[in-house]
């Protein structure tokens, strides 16, 4: 009796080991980082997982897609890559061998924050009639719907409306850390609809912030940690074209610096752009522009030691000033005087190393 | 009877020849691989289901192959809470993504989305039986052509910095061309290019210079927001929209290359606005412009009332808010964020209804009748 006993508990013991062998959900190993989840199991290597986003209970599972991503099995291990790379404070959910798991990203400690390290143009006293404002970050911007995050405070603490150019692909520059923002051109230029019927974006003599919100996202999904404000007050219109003839030269002697006054504060963007310098061969001579003094000083360091002989600066003729005028042109020209013109697309200033 | 059967035999195989070459001409110098898209910002279809992608990003326009996808039934195409199943899919936020445009193939409405995550991402997806599936660029039949141009390519090279980049605004095939505008970082202008497709390595290149004369005293050379290439009266045209909203008309034989090509402002269509996409729908003989708004319904113009108008709106709106020029509808479509033909005579659109869904769907071919 006690042998048949002990017979049927290890059949009932049995049996239970085998039905909890098949249906157990025992966790998985798992470890995960913001390009891969990896499983390690080395009993049941299959394909059957699927991971979500957020934290999805087993109802919810058929209402939710999973996310897009590939699967590879290499040795005793299960990678899933995702489309994009998982987010920092963001919940997962996945599902493996009727398991479900949970797994959040945490933001490092160490993490470093993306933060705005210069706004151009830098001068604090501006033209009305500014056309364009650049965004210098610390690292790359997070590009989805970045116009949301620009606003212009006046001094009353209210936010102006319909003041930038609102662009569906963002204007930012190839290391992605260089953010282009139109000032609404319809507003700035006279005479068109937006002008007439709503001013110009600044008025004269006023004070004003461009805040940009810090909810704004590096291109890991995370906010800056605290808002940018950058204030500065609106003088008159700029109606004059820039000019060559206010352009000085600083030859430069031994090694020194090539410097180059502008006679105004010009146009970031257009202006790096706008400078090359070749030698009497024509060739060019390579270095770093760089723009100070509010934008109003060039700067060139170039990459060799100058050899003695003639120079020449080619400017191309679309450097523009804060007010969008440019070598050639005003930025709001009458329709005449712009058919009739004949334009050039480059100027030169000349100097010499002795 | 033998010779009217042989007759007809050798008609049907030299029509298929010519078929057949004109389809492997345009294809002749595509390549599989990775073409390298960095981001889609602007899609459109020529023939033989080649979709053309405006990839900013990487300043390039790459042409690839999607002739081999079946043929899907859309016919019923409703997807809804779509900005939620995209941010479901790539495992992120709906602030995390972005649709960029929408193009749907005329030769079997198959339709395709382009999204742009946070990360960098450029993603196509195709949508499949209501449900979207991603279309993978890593190894496609392809060919692309460069939008820098000679020089700009030179200087890069050499100098090895940043050049002024632009943002394509839309794109446009027509005739053995890819008509494109946009928007540089650097300077306010009109930035329109026609490239001659099949792309060559000696390219024409085009830049043009369109200007609007506005309101008689200034003109300006704002960038073009939508446009389509058409024909008004039978020859071809280029109908421009612009950012607070003239319409302006362009004769395209006319716009040529260091010519200051001049258009007329057709209508005015309210300020504070902006047109986000335009097609050019036919249904029962009629043809009529749709204008899909930043912020106005979804419109819908005559191209008989475009074509009957002969003046130029040379005077300002002093009514706020107000339209002018050429006549239009209303549709009761709001916050129509993209805008395509679907069939012959339908369209789709990607709109954000009032109750805040964001829905895939087709719009009534009823809306497209006189």
């Amino acid at each position: 009796m006690h042998n048949k006993f002990k017979s049927i508990v290890s059949v009932i013991f049995i049996s239970f080991y085998f039905v909890l062998g098949m249906f157990s959900q025992t966790s998985p190993r798992f470890s995960f980082g913001k390009t891969r989840l990896t499983i390690t199991d080395e009993f049941n290597l299959s394909n059957n997982l699927k991971v979500y986003r957020g934290q999805i209970s087993e109802e919810e599972l058929d209402r939710t897609h999973p996310i897009l991503g590939t699967i590879q099995i290499d040795e005793l291990e299960l990678h899933f890559t995702p489309l994009v790379p998982f987010g920092w404070n963001q919940e997962y959910t996945f599902i493996y061998n009727n398991t479900i798991e949970y797994f959040t990203l945490e933001i490092p400690e160490a993490y470093n924050y993306l933060a705005v390290e210069a706004i151009y143009p830098s001068a604090k006293s501006l033209p009305s009639n500014l056309l364009k404002w650049y965004v210098q970050f610390s690292h790359p911007v997070n590009e989805v719907h970045v116009y949301d995050y620009i606003r212009f405070i006046n001094n009353q603490g209210d936010t102006l409306s319909r003041t930038t150019l609102s662009l569906e692909n963002a204007l930012i520059s190839e290391d992605g850390k260089l953010l282009t923002v139109w000032i609404e051109p319809g507003r700035q230029k006279r005479d068109l609809i937006p002008n007439k019927q709503l001013g110009p974006v600044f008025e004269n003599d006023a004070m004003y912030q461009l805040i940009v919100l810090k909810n704004i996202k590096d291109r890991q999904g995370v906010s800056m940690q605290k808002d940018f404000t950058h204030l500065f007050k609106i003088t008159y219109a700029d109606r004059i074209q820039p000019s060559m003839g206010s352009f000085k030269i600083l030859p430069p002697e031994n090694n020194d610096d090539l410097v180059i006054f502008l006679g105004e504060s010009m146009d970031y963007g257009s202006t790096l752009n706008s400078m090359k310098i070749i030698n009497a061969e024509k060739q060019e001579i390579y270095g770093e522009w760089q723009l100070t003094n509010n934008e109003s000083t060039l700067i060139f360091t170039p990459k060799h030691p100058w050899k003695k002989g003639q120079y020449q600066v080619l400017i191309d003729s679309r450097l523009e000033d804060l007010a969008g005028n440019n070598l050639n042109r005003l930025f709001d020209s009458g329709v005449s005087i712009l058919d009739k013109k004949q334009l050039c697309d480059e100027y030169k200033l000349e100097f010499s190393i002795k | 009877m033998k010779t009217l059967v042989t007759f007809i035999i050798t008609l049907i195989l030299f029509f298929l020849t010519i078929t057949g070459n004109a389809n492997s001409s345009l294809k002749a110098n595509f390549t599989t691989g990775n073409p390298e898209i960095k981001s889609i910002n602007s899609m459109t279809f020529g023939p033989k289901g080649i979709l053309f992608i405006g990839d900013s990003k990487s300043a390039q326009i790459v042409a690839i192959d999607v002739s081999s996808h079946p043929k899907v039934d859309n016919s019923k195409v409703k997807i809804d809470l779509l900005d939620q199943l995209i941010a479901d899919m790539l495992g992120t936020t709906t602030d995390q993504i972005q649709i960029t445009d929408m193009a749907v193939n005329p030769e079997n409405n198959n339709i395709y989305l382009s999204v742009h995550h946070g990360s960098g991402t450029a993603i196509l997806f195709k949508v499949d039986n209501n449900k979207l599936k991603p279309v993978s660029l890593d190894n496609i039949s392809h060919s692309k052509t460069s939008l820098l141009d000679p020089i700009a390519m030179d200087a890069k090279d050499k100098r090895g910095r940043e050049l002024r980049k632009w943002a394509v605004a839309d794109m446009q095939y027509t005739s053995g061309k890819i008509m494109l505008s946009g928007l540089s970082n650097k300077e306010f202008g009109s930035t329109f290019r026609s490239i001659d497709f099949p792309f060559t390595k000696e390219q024409n290149y085009s830049s043009l210079e369109i200007y609007h004369a506005a309101h008689g005293k200034y003109e300006t050379h704002a960038p073009i927001k939508a446009f389509v290439p058409t024909k008004i009266k039978g020859s071809s045209h280029i109908i421009a929209g612009y950012t607070c909203t003239p319409l302006v008309i362009f004769p395209t034989d006319q716009i040529k290359p260091g010519v200051h090509n001049k258009g007329r402002t057709v209508a005015e269509l309210g300020s504070g606005n902006s047109p986000v996409d335009m097609i050019e729908v036919e249904n029962e003989g009629k043809r009529y412009l749709l204008i899909a708004n930043s912020n106005r319904p979804l419109m819908k113009m005559e191209f008989s009332d475009l074509e009957a108008y002969e003046g130029s709106l040379t005077t300002p709106v002093i009514k706020k808010g107000a339209a002018v020029g050429v006549d239009y509808v209303n549709l009761p479509f709001v916050n129509v964020q993209q805008l395509d033909n679907y069939g012959p005579s339908g369209f789709l659109i990607v709109q954000r209804e009032s109750n805040g869904n964001l829905a895939l769907k087709q719009g009534r071919t009823w809306w497209i009748e006189k």
